[in-house]
């Protein structure tokens, strides 16, 4: 069996207005608060195209490595639907903004450069919420704060052939929008949706019968989706029974998929150009200018600390994650060239401080400067590694440099051998037992020893002198 | 008050800038005319006399309009007020917003007395397809008005506003002013805004002022023309004064005749005031040509492909589900055809239906599509034709005002449009002028067309002919 | 003939319009002729035309604008409840 899967990735631009009006786009207000005559397909409003959208959808078709159309025609597409107010939606058709382009994945099956068809700018419909439908008499809310939203549609070749594979396509695309600032990817609240398309065929060198399975609204839903589809159709083949191309819909408490009522009428959305909206036409130097301004991808970089910096896939892709943290790891290894220690305790000490804080990097005071100098002490022995996480907080919260931080909390680290020996005496004369133990060949109770010179030193003895220390004075 | 009532809108401002009249005098003879004339006429759907006594004290003599009143279609938003459009779908619709020209005519000290009626969201040609009643032409109580801006244009020659304001898709401020005797000026396509008005053909729309002189219409432009950054059709250019861009004379200019209307079947009062009118031209210094615009009779099949097929989209807001009529159905699609049915009369269904078909699957290519490329076809020989030319002169409309009901077939109904669709095909700016009267004392109308931002050049040429043909100047 | 009973209704149900029974006869007969009518044009050679369609001019700034309040925009809508506007249950129906 085969299974071939295509994905449909709504994305919503990171606008402050509507894709055409002045409506915001804040997200959870109260319902109907963000609406205006042409948000509400009043009578006599028309559309005005937000420039920030075009620029935002430039950016990602740009990066996508999409041809990007210097003319892109905007059409209606004709339906009825409650939340739908002009009974069109805005979209684009004929003439998108953007064709081809692709998107590299990795999965456990390896690499695959996933390839695209299309990408489109359009505005959302508003948002229905449907009573529970118990009665007969249930009924639709709606709410047209989101009506009006700038979307960018994405659409792959079907070019997947696993679960893995589409959940792998839209992280990466999730990581791209968030790096590029075209959106928050945020899939909860709703601003990236997927329809995903999948066939399973007996025959490898033929298509399946493609159903559609819309409206999926986390990473999670798609993957168990298409699993679920890819065995249902695989039944279906083994049973005889036929798969009927239809549209599903995904049931996150059952984890199983069921065919939408048919339409009362059948899918005919007679798009026609928009005559409210003359063509779209991208001056060519703009373009250029947004191409020169597109930063390094991420999985670009990802290979680079791979290759050039010798970090491990795990660590290489959880700093890309994020640009933000990526930028920030760059700049302090320009002063702390120690890769795999930066790349390790960025993951472990600082990701734990941000964490309890529910902070990002950039929300914190600590700088790529006062991070790598907190490091170069810890390398230099002016402060233990255990030191320098009562350090950290005070360069995450308040800025401070970690010279200041460490004299201030009292921590530099002693590294004077005549004063550890002085406290290695002590800690022999006081603790006759386990000297005699470590003669006799326990070299475990070795640290116990060095605990306590530790403990004497207040923290402050480099422990690793302390352990030499220790072990002449007993020889 | 001097005992002679200024004729125009440039008389009236002249008087009132002198003090000899004032506005509210100006409104309460304006509301005379109306309670005693308007029950025959029936021009207004709804009145705001009260409120427009109000707004004409406030007025400002100075301003361009000096709170002269004008009448606003029934299809143009105007905050607080009904807007209709002639239907029953919006029969108790309050905008809450105003469309721009609206705004820029009060900004500019109009006094708006009412809404006109119209065909129901401006599809037709009698204003007979108003959802609430005909409106009846002043020339003649028996006869339409032309539509679909019968309203405004019965308002204008029945002495109750000074100017109006009305929307031509296919004609519809052209036609009913050859009918009842006034100016009618569809301007380029994108001069004036169309943000607030309750789109019919998105592409063919424009607001156009209603006038008894072309100087009139010319002042009201002054108004009207303005980029809008809420239509993103409308075009930026630099103002231009239309009235100050009058010209005395025709010299150097070039009418030219479209021979292929030649043929058409037309009133025999009409072809004589195209001939006189030719002749005034010449004696006005212009020099005729002969053009040829081979597309021109496809005009009207490819009109009513475009126009049906974009009402079809922009009717189907009417859902019953925001605002306006709502009868409950079973289901939503019961609710929405019961909602439907019951408020759209049988020409809008009829359009709606036919725009569907057009542009459904299997249809498309064969209706739609190739309306659009004949569309561009009959853009690129009109375009042509005026280089050779620097105006077309045709006749408004084939006849004169026909009586009420006379009209019943739909498609010879579609034919009388046949001399003003091209301009709105086109985008390009149409006026249709009075020039006589036929043997039954009716009014006759005759049309320029120019290029495209020729607007001001229109005005002017359409000014020295109808001074000519003893219009006022 | 171009256009029959069925297309009819087809077309009237994607336009969401009923045909009553009375309007049946006479609109189909109208539609008939009108569609007859325009359909000259499929003898027009079109097959040198270049659509020359307009460019936007400018865009709108990405900056907020003016507002309804719902209020003022759905004041009059048939109904509505906790500020949501109330239809009948679509689910299932036509989905976007």
């Amino acid at each position: 069996m085969t299974t071939t899967i295509g994905l449909e990735i709504h994305v919503q631009l990171a606008t402050q207005t509507k894709m055409f009006c002045g409506c915001s786009t804040a997200f959870g207000d109260e319902p109907n608060t963000h609406v205006c005559p042409v948000c509400l397909g009043l009578p006599g409003a028309l559309p005005t195209l937000n420039a920030q959208a075009v620029r935002l959808a430039v950016r990602i078709a740009t990066a996508l490595g999409c041809t990007v159309h210097e003319v892109s025609e905007f059409s209606r597409k004709n339906y009825f639907y409650p939340d739908l107010p002009k009974s069109y939606q805005i979209t684009q058709f004929d003439h998108p903004i953007a064709t081809g382009g692709s998107l590299p994945i990795v999965t456990e099956q390896g690499a695959r450069s996933v390839r695209l068809t299309r990408a489109h700018i359009e505005e959302d419909a508003g948002k229905s919420m449907h009573a529970a439908d118990i009665t007969l008499g249930g009924e639709t809310l709606v709410d047209f704060n989101r009506c009006g939203m700038p979307l960018v549609e994405i659409v792959t070749e079907p070019d997947m052939q696993s679960s893995d594979e589409a959940y792998e396509f839209l992280r990466n695309l999730r990581r791209l929008v968030r790096w590029l600032g075209v959106s928050s990817g945020d899939m909860e609240k709703g601003v990236m949706r997927c329809d995903v398309n999948v066939s399973v065929s007996p025959d490898p060198a033929k298509l399946g019968t493609k159903v559609e399975i819309k409206n999926l609204n986390s990473f999670r839903s798609v993957k168990r989706a298409v699993d679920y589809e890819e065995q249902r159709q695989a039944q279906c083949i083994a049973d005889g029974t036929p798969i009927m191309m239809e549209s599903r819909h995904f049931d996150e408490v059952q984890g199983t998929t069921t065919a939408m009522r048919s339409k009362e009428a059948s899918n005919d959305y007679r798009y026609f150009p928009e005559p409210d909206l003359p063509l779209l036409q991208l001056d060519p130097t703009e373009l250029e200018s947004v191409r020169a301004q597109i930063p390094e991808l991420p999985w670009e970089m990802q290979s680079r600390f791979e290759r050039d910096l010798g970090l491990s896939p795990y660590d290489a892709a959880l700093l890309t994650e994020e640009r933000s943290t990526a930028e920030f790891f760059q700049q302090t290894i320009a002063l702390y060239d120690n890769p795999k220690k930066l790349a390790s305790y960025m993951e472990t000490e600082v990701a734990k401080l941000l964490n309890e804080r529910d902070k990002t990097l950039t929300e914190t005071q600590l700088t790529p400067a006062t991070l790598a100098g907190l490091l170069t002490m810890v390398e230099s022995n002016v402060i233990s590694n255990t030191a320098s996480k009562d350090v950290l907080p005070l360069l995450v919260d308040t800025g401070t440099t970690p010279t200041e931080a460490v004299r201030s909390l009292g921590l530099e680290q002693v590294s004077d051998t005549s004063a550890i020996e002085g406290f290695a005496r002590e800690v022999i004369a006081e603790n006759v037992t386990q000297v005699e133990q470590f003669k006799s060949g326990k070299e475990a109770v070795l640290g116990f020893l060095v605990g306590q010179l530790m403990k004497k030193s207040k923290g402050k003895a480099n422990p690793k002198f302390a352990g030499e220390i220790l072990r002449i004075l007993l020889k | 008050m001097s005992s002679e009532l200024p004729r125009t809108l440039e008389q009236y401002r002249h008087a009132v800038r002198a003090h000899e009249l004032s506005a509210e005098e100006y409104l309460d003879e304006t509301r005379q005319l109306i309670e005693r004339g308007d029950p025959q006429v029936k021009a207004f759907l709804h009145l705001r006399l009260d409120a427009a006594r109000s707004d004409a004290q406030a007025a400002d003599p100075s301003s361009p309009l000096a709170g002269a009143p004008i009448a606003v279609k029934d299809n143009i938003m105007m905050a607080g007020e009904r807007c209709t459009c002639g239907s029953r779908i919006l029969e108790h619709y309050v905008a809450p917003y105003s469309a721009t020209v609206v705004q820029s005519l009060l900004a500019a000290g109009a006094v708006v007395p009412g809404k006109t009626n119209l065909d129901e969201f401006a599809m037709g040609s009698s204003t007979e397809n108003s959802a609430f009643f005909p409106t009846h032409n002043p020339a003649d109580l028996s006869r339409v008005p032309g539509g679909s801006s019968g309203g405004s244009t019965a308002a204008v020659a029945a002495g109750f506003a000074l100017g109006a304001i009305g929307s031509d898709t296919g004609g519809s401020v052209r036609q009913p002013a050859a009918f009842c005797g006034v100016v009618g000026f569809k301007p380029t396509y994108g001069l004036v805004s169309r943000y607030g008005l309750v789109a019919f053909g998105s592409s063919l729309d424009c607001i156009g002022p209603i006038a008894r002189s072309v100087r009139d219409a010319a002042l009201m432009m002054n108004v009207m023309a303005a980029h809008d950054p809420k239509d993103a059709t409308s075009v930026r250019r630099s103002p231009v004064d239309f009235e100050a861009a009058l010209q005395p004379t025709l010299a150097g200019k070039r009418v030219g005749i479209i021979r292929e209307l030649q043929g058409l079947d037309v009133q025999p009062e009409i072809a004589a005031a195209m001939e006189t009118t030719r002749k005034a031209a010449v004696k006005s210094g212009a020099s005729l040509v002969d053009v040829s615009l081979p597309h021109i009779l496809s005009a009207l099949p490819v009109y009513y492909i475009i126009a049906p097929a974009e009402c079809s989209a922009n009717l189907g807001r009417f859902d019953g589900v925001r605002y306006g009529l709502h009868e409950d159905g079973r289901d939503m699609t019961e609710t929405y055809s019961k909602t439907r049915n019951a408020g759209f009369g049988t020409e809008v269904k009829r359009r709606i239906l036919i725009g569907a078909f057009v542009l459904s699957a299997g249809y498309y290519d064969a209706y739609y599509k190739k309306a659009s490329s004949v569309r561009q076809l009959i853009t690129d020989e009109l375009d042509a034709a005026l280089q050779s030319a620097d105006v077309l002169l045709t006749p408004t409309t084939p006849t004169t005002a026909f009586r009420l009901g006379a009209v019943t077939d739909p498609l010879e109904m579609y034919k009388a449009d046949v001399f003003t669709i091209p301009a709105n095909l086109a985008g390009v700016p149409a006026i249709s002028f009075p020039a006589g009267k036929d043997a039954a004392g009716l009014p006759i109308g005759l049309q320029l067309m120019g290029p495209r931002w020729s607007d001001a050049d229109i005005l002017s040429c359409a000014n020295v002919l109808f001074t000519a043909l003893g219009g006022e100047s | 003939m171009i256009i029959d009973k069925e297309t009819l209704e087809h077309v009237a149900s994607l336009a969401r319009l009923e045909i009553t029974p009375d309007e049946d006869g006479s609109l189909l007969g109208d539609l008939e002729r009108i569609l007859g009518y325009v359909a000259q044009l499929g003898s027009v050679d079109t097959s040198a035309i270049v659509s020359k369609r307009p460019a936007m001019t400018e865009l709108r700034p990405d900056e907020p604008g003016e507002g309804l309040t719902r209020e003022a925009g759905l004041g009059g809508a048939p109904a509505m409840r906790d500020g949501f506007i109330v239809v009948r249950n679509v689910m299932g129906g036509e989905d976007e």
